[in-house]
Parts: structure tokens; sequence; C-alpha cells
């Protein structure tokens, strides 16, 4: 017996929205890229479903899902280490990593 | 079995989440990121996945967490006073995380020994564990999907690059516009 897909993709969406959560209600900036992360996460976990629940179908392509969150992987990973870089000259420029702080752009 | 495990691990997952988003201690909130990191690979092995979860082990947990416990370490975010005032919670939130990385240890181990039990040496793989097969997925990567993969690669070098250049360390007396922070460079400009 197999999972059904439906409960995975609502595992998808709960991880989603404690990501989205966690991005807003943070202060953080370093817990505001681990928020992004879990979001990337659950987008993989909804490709990998539908990659397994379309993989039997005649038209479907059961690679393209794993392919995809390869990608999304692979984006993670750069996007991680510009932001930390990025939080280490917030720190260096404000001694804080507070994103209330960071607030020479809004004029 | 592996619908038990299934749930488990997605209420694992869904606990650690809530932890990244509700610990008080930025190291305790990365680490529960840590387990979460760990059930989701473990989801990816019961789907079908299991390069991706292994992916999702090396590059996720061995990689990404490492680069976020070593700037946490390095900013010397732990405001004595406000560890002191958390002290009670903080505890409990250590032991949370640590819990929670240990179930998703455990949880994967589960999930191999099962694994390993189930198919019988030589047994063709049914398609519910074959989902991305290495060789399928290499040809399809290295033909139709060779534009993005090296697309990638040159974002690869472009962070690399982009992450020199945001760390590099200020110094103290060298001009703004100039050469500062690079050794090699010294004394060139007029």
């Amino acid at each position: 017996m197999k999972v059904p897909t439906e409960h995975v993709l609502c595992l998808a969406a709960i991880l989603f929205g404690l990501g989205v959560l966690g991005f807003l209600v943070r202060r953080n900036v370093i817990l505001v890229l681990a928020s992004i992360e879990l979001m990337l996460n659950a987008a993989n976990l909804s490709f990998l479903a539908a990659s397994r629940h379309w993989a039997g179908t005649p038209g479907g392509e059961p690679l393209q899902g794993p392919i995809f969150a390869l990608f999304v992987i692979l984006v993670a990973a750069a996007e991680a280490a510009v932001g930390l870089a990025l939080v280490i000259a917030l720190y260096r420029l404000r001694q804080t990593v507070d994103l209330d702080a960071a607030n020479e752009l809004q004029g | 079995m592996a619908e038990v495990l299934f749930y488990v691990l997605a209420a694992a997952s869904i606990a650690c989440g809530a932890g990244v988003v509700v610990a008080r201690v930025p190291l305790f909130s990365v680490l529960s990121l840590l387990g979460a990191f760990f059930s989701l690979a473990g989801i990816y092995l019961l789907l079908g996945f299991p390069f991706l979860a292994a992916t999702q082990l090396l590059v996720y947990a061995g990689a990404i967490l490492v680069l976020f416990l070593f700037v946490i370490m390095l900013l010397d975010l732990g405001n004595p006073a406000e560890l002191k005032k958390h002290d009670g919670r903080a505890l409990s939130g250590k032991r949370l995380a640590l819990a929670a990385c240990a179930a998703g240890a455990l949880a994967l181990a589960g999930i191999v020994a099962a694994s390993s039990d189930a198919a019988p040496a030589g047994a063709p793989a049914t398609s519910e564990e074959a989902l991305d097969a290495l060789g399928p997925l290499a040809t399809a990567l290295f033909s139709r999907y060779a534009l993005p993969f090296e697309a990638a690669s040159v974002l690869l070098l472009a962070t690399m690059i982009a992450v020199l250049m945001l760390a590099k360390r200020q110094r103290a007396g060298s001009d703004r516009n100039g050469s500062a922070g690079w050794p090699w460079r010294k004394g060139v400009e007029p």
C-alpha cells in the first residue's frame, strides 16, 4: 500500500507554511535564511510527490521531479552561501544580525 | 510498515519545523532544522528516491547546516545575559533538538534495516524504489538537461566569487575604492 499523494502534499504545505511563518516572525537574519531553507525543502517534497504520482502514467516523465529537486538543492546551496556572507558583512557593519538594524534602504 | 514510518517521519519533520520557528536560541533553531532535514531524507527514501535522500543528507545536512553552524559560532551571538535569562528554556530546547536529531537518525537506521530485510538479494527492484535510478538520471542530466547543468556550474562559480568579495575583511587603514583587503594588489594603485 502506498502513501497517498495528497498526504505528502499536505505535509509539504504544512512545512512551507512553517517556513513562511518563520520568515515573517523571526528577526534574526540567520533564522530567516533557515526558514527559507525549510520552504525550499517543502517545494522539493512536492516535486518528488508529483513525480511519484505520475510515474506510472503513459505520458509521465518520472525523472523530471528528481532533476528539478536536484537543481533546487543546488540553488539552495548557492543561496545559503551568499546569504550567510551577507550576514557576515552586516555583522561587520552593525555588530548585530537583527533585521531591524539594517534600515539603510528604507529612506 | 512503510506508511507508519512515513507518518512518524512526517510528524517529526513538522515538529522540527515548528522548532525552527519557536526556538529562542539560534543554535537550537538550526539544530532543529537539522532534524527536519533528517526526517525529510527519510521521507524521500520512503517515497522511492534514494539518490535524492543521499543528496539531501550530503548537501543539506552535510554542507549547508555546517555553514549555518559555522556562521553562528563565528559571530558570537550568544549574549551571556540573554542566555542566562532563558537558561531553563534553553536547556529544554537543547534536549528537544538533541532528541529530534536522535529520532531522525534512528528512523533512518530503521528504514535502511527494514528495506534491506524486505528485499532479498538479487531481487529486481520494484517501481516503488527505483524512481530515481542513477543510470537514467545521469543520462537525462547530461543529454536533455545538459544546458541547465552547465548553467548550474556557472552559478556555483559566480557564488564562490560573490562570497569571496562579500566576506573579505576590509582593512582599517585602506581606502574604500581601492585595493582594500587584497594583499597581492597592495601598492599597485597610484
